[in-house]
């Protein structure tokens, strides 16, 4: 229990520290049989593969059922070329229903509704950037300045001379620290 | 072998000092900002449809009624909750208020997945809503928070994740209704956009969504894993190979490494040309920042001239006190010494009166041998007494100087009793020990005439040709610079493994232990011996396999050749016009022409003793290396194409015949706190431009507040009436799920 500032002492920092604790304050509108599920924690990684898991499974009974719902005309006037996932377009007439619903509802005509909202497509994954098509540049692992020498040995890039020298001085895990930076240091599984 | 030749002369001179720096930096204090009040007022003056806005952000949760113009609430996203064995209860605090706390700030767990913009934490969620809704004032008169809520969630949410929110809402909470939205398509809402590129840099990632008439195109919109929070990772790996030891001693948390990116770091306009100008002498004192860590100078204890004094006089007094004893002793042991020598004295005249046989028993009752030993003892201490009166009391009594005589080694042996032999035997040990010492000292005066006139002889050549004199020690300067060299090299090699020096090494040492050495096969009743030692010249294997050695047999040759360089070196400076100060070796490594010391000191001296200065860190070219990962996010190993390319591509590729592009063009709307750095807008600007085409017209704006806009545009959406069909009811949720939502045109799709 030790304070940080020097302005307090051990008496009203424990003054304080009553007063700002949340747990004894009653909370009146939280529901008393609320019990969250167990291991709710869930990483990023665990939630994707249990969400392609999920999608394989409705897919495959969809598919053995035959009782997929035929693809609405409206989707008719996607442009296949613009949606970059055209095998994950799940063709689930529920949430096109809704989709119509809603822009009903808010009202708002939307002239570009064939061509931009493809809709289920979207997901996380399917967002994220792709890899970069132009050349990396290389800079020095060490400095940061652009490097147009790599050492041969521990693969780091180097400035000039002077920092060839750093580098050649350099433990095996200073190497990899260097190299973790730019994520391409050595992983043991 | 040389790979290049170190020239003599370098090319400028020494760059001149700088003034010692004129900023230092601190790192900052928690940022405890003090308790939040509970203002219940908002929560009286409201109606059930006034809504409660949650902008449940990464680097801060910002919180209000939507009627507010500004959040009442804006914290971070922490939660520290644990048990206190001293005081037995249990403690939970959130927000800013886990910093008024060592141990709190200890066990604070953050909302998000680090370096995702997921909510992993739960628990935290659950506290920060709880800190809301009283803050708030919620009272919770029919145990239920009875306000609708508005909440931002990442573009492309989880399904998961936003089940788990809505479980939260209204199943714990019991909310009436629940609209989620995108909190960058907020702010472009409150800063009245219609068709243009939402380019949103926050804390955990970096998002570009094209938007037409007010709709977002999410199938292009576009996710870049890289925010300012990486920012601050990636520093502090930076910082950690630049400093070794510095940052794991705990001296610098989280918050304030983000503090120093805020704070320190900008985008640079030209990265490439930029990070080589950065280390440049010329101003290098005002891009280079000094960060100084809290540090504990080693005490000096300043002693005043007084005291210095009259400890000085307690030595001298103490010595003295010695001394005397000592003398003292000297005496008495003097007196002794002399009565004993009487007491001889007059046993030898006592002998000399009486009888052989009595003179026998006297000596006998003596211990002496014969009255030899006994003439000899009364001579050594006469003698010893003389030298002892010399010393101390001062009676001046010169020595008489023996020439040394060897009488009996002119004698043949033959003229000799057996006594002479013994004396004569003596005598020659005595004359050649004689001799030696006469022989060592009249080399030592030859060696010292040869040195001098090796050194006349040079001194002649010197003055009769420079130049040729220069030349050879140049020469010798030269080859003594080239095994140092060689030495290194080979202290290098021997550090690896793999090099031929250390497996020659390895070789040795496996012969010497293994017992049938050279793999000869011991022959079965034969002499095993492989006559190991029989040549002086074996044993140098030991020392060939020491660790470290170096290539010449002279072992001292380590300490000899640094010697023997500033020697050479001296006599060049004396003499060679065309070789100054700067020429010399140590001159080259001149600090202030290095690079790797501007990069890591900066323009001042470094004192690796003081406390102060081996705990300050620079920052130079990290302020632009940091901030750079946006646009090429392979520089800190992110696999991703960077910003300007992702606008590129949606832009020119897979919008390029949308009808809306060049609208869409004139309208680039940045947000988030990545745009705080300072260049950011400008470096889009140009970058953007010089991938478009000529002819299309450009915008690029930021918003008014990048970091509230986006609390302001949710706030200012909820208050719309139209607005509530986008709320889902507590009825929709049982009957649907978890993961359902009503899309409206700043939120995300449902799928």
């Amino acid at each position: 229990m030790a304070p940080i500032t020097t302005a307090s002492n051990e008496e009203t920092h424990a003054a304080l520290l009553d007063t700002l604790d949340m747990y004894k304050i009653h909370k009146p509108f939280r529901n008393p049989n609320w019990k969250p599920p167990q291991r709710r924690n869930k990483n990023l990684k665990q939630i994707l593969s249990e969400a392609q898991r999920a999608q394989q499974s409705m897919l495959n009974t969809q598919q053995n059922s035959g009782a997929t719902t035929p693809t609405p005309a409206t989707d008719g006037t996607n442009t296949p070329a613009l949606n970059p996932n055209p095998e994950k377009m799940s063709q689930d007439l529920g949430r096109l229903v809704l989709e119509k619903n809603a822009k009903q509802s808010n009202g708002i005509s939307t002239p570009m509704a064939g061509t931009g909202f493809t809709g289920p497509s979207v997901t996380y994954t399917s967002i994220a950037a792709a890899p970069s098509l132009k050349p990396k540049k290389k800079y020095c692992d060490i400095t940061g300045l652009p490097a147009k020498y790599k050492d041969p040995k521990s693969g780091l890039y180097y400035y000039n001379a002077e920092i060839y020298a750093v580098v050649k001085s350099l433990s095996t895990t200073q190497v990899q620290e260097y190299l973790a930076a730019r994520g391409a240091n050595t992983v043991l599984k | 072998m040389p790979h290049y030749t170190v020239p003599i002369e370098t090319q400028s001179g020494r760059n001149s000092p700088k003034p010692s720096p004129a900023h230092v930096y601190n790192v900052s204090d928690p940022p405890y900002r003090g308790q939040l009040e509970t203002d219940a007022s908002g929560y009286r003056s409201s109606t059930p449809e006034t809504a409660i806005v949650i902008d449940n952000g990464s680097s801060s949760v910002r919180a209000g009624w939507q009627t507010d113009a500004l959040p009442r609430l804006q914290f971070p996203p922490m939660m520290a909750r644990y048990t206190d064995r001293k005081l037995n209860r249990k403690l939970t605090f959130v927000g800013s208020e886990i910093y008024f706390d060592g141990t709190a700030r200890g066990q604070a767990k953050n909302l998000y997945e680090p370096g995702s913009n997921i909510i992993n934490n739960w628990d935290v969620q659950e506290g920060i809503l709880d800190y809301i809704f009283i803050k708030l004032g919620i009272d919770g008169t029919n145990g239920v928070v009875d306000r609708p809520v508005v909440m931002t969630e990442p573009l492309a949410n989880l399904g998961y994740s936003r089940k788990t929110m809505s479980e939260i809402l209204f199943e714990l909470y019991g909310v009436p209704s629940v609209a989620y939205g995108v909190d960058s398509l907020f702010s472009y809402r409150q800063n009245e956009g219609k068709t243009g590129l939402v380019v949103s840099s926050a804390n955990m990632s970096t998002h570009l969504i094209p938007v037409v008439n007010r709709q977002p195109l999410i199938a292009h919109a576009t996710r870049l894993d890289w925010g300012r929070s990486q920012c601050s990772e990636y520093l502090t790996r930076l910082l950690k190979a630049k400093y070794p030891g510095l940052l794991t001693s705990g001296k610098v948390n989280e918050t304030q490494i983000e503090d120093l990116v805020r704070s320190h770091c900008y985008v640079s306009q030209d990265y490439d040309q930029e990070a080589q100008r950065l280390l440049e002498w010329s101003g290098l004192e005002d891009r280079d920042h000094i960060v100084q860590l809290p540090f504990q100078e080693k005490e000096v204890v300043q002693k005043t001239e007084e005291e210095i004094r009259i400890s000085e006089e307690k030595k001298k007094e103490a010595g003295r006190r010695l001394q005397e004893q000592a003398a003292k002793m000297r005496l008495e042991k003097l007196v002794r010494k002399e009565q004993e020598l009487e007491y001889f004295k007059q046993l030898q005249q006592q002998i000399a009166e009486t009888t052989k046989k009595e003179a026998r028993l006297l000596l006998d009752e003596e211990e002496f041998k014969d009255e030899v030993a006994l003439d000899r003892r009364i001579k050594e201490m006469e003698k010893s007494i003389r030298k002892q009166r010399n010393k101390d009391v001062g009676d001046l009594e010169e020595e008489p100087e023996e020439p040394p005589s060897y009488p009996l080694l002119d004698i043949p042996d033959e003229e000799l009793d057996e006594d002479g032999l013994k004396q004569k035997r003596q005598q020659r040990l005595l004359k050649s020990n004689h001799d030696a010492r006469a022989r060592a000292k009249a080399e030592k005066d030859a060696e010292k005439a040869r040195q001098a006139e090796i050194q006349r002889l040079d001194d002649a050549r010197r003055e009769a040709d420079l130049d040729s004199w220069v030349e050879e020690r140049r020469a010798a300067r030269s080859e003594v610079i080239q095994r140092i060299k060689e030495r290194d090299r080979l202290k290098a090699d021997l550090g690896n493994r793999k090099s031929q020096a250390s497996q020659m090494r390895m070789k040795h040492i496996a012969n010497l232990a293994s017992d049938n050495p050279l793999g000869r096969k011991r022959r079965r009743g034969g002499n095993d011996d492989d006559g190991f030692g029989a040549d002086d010249a074996d044993w140098m294997i030991y020392r060939e396999i020491q660790q470290g050695r170096n290539d010449d047999d002279e072992d001292d040759e380590e300490e000899d050749l640094g010697a023997q360089l500033k020697n050479i070196e001296s006599q060049l400076l004396k003499f060679d016009p065309d070789f100054t100060e700067q020429s010399t070796q140590e001159a080259q490594k001149d600090w202030t022409k290095s690079l790797l010391h501007a990069f890591a000191r900066g323009p001042w001296p470094f004192d690796p003793e003081s406390a102060r200065e081996s705990n300050q860190f620079h920052l130079n070219v990290e302020r632009i290396r940091v901030p750079e990962v946006v646009f090429q996010p392979s520089i800190a190993g992110v696999d991703q194409a960077g910003i300007v390319e992702i606008a590129e591509d949606i832009l020119m590729g897979r919008l390029s015949g949308h009808s809306a592009r060049d609208d869409i063009l004139k309208d680039v709307f940045i947000t988030g706190g990545y745009t705080l750095f300072k260049g950011f807008e400008e470096r889009l600007r140009n970058e953007l431009r010089a991938v478009l085409p000529a002819d299309v017209q450009l915008g690029v704006r930021r918003a008014k507040d990048p970091l509230l806009d986006a609390w302001k545009g949710a706030a200012s959406w909820a208050r719309e009436k139209e607005r509530r069909q986008a709320f889902v009811t507590r009825e929709e949720f049982a009957e649907k799920g978890g993961e359902y939502i009503r899309e409206h045109n700043l939120g995300n799709v449902f799928s």
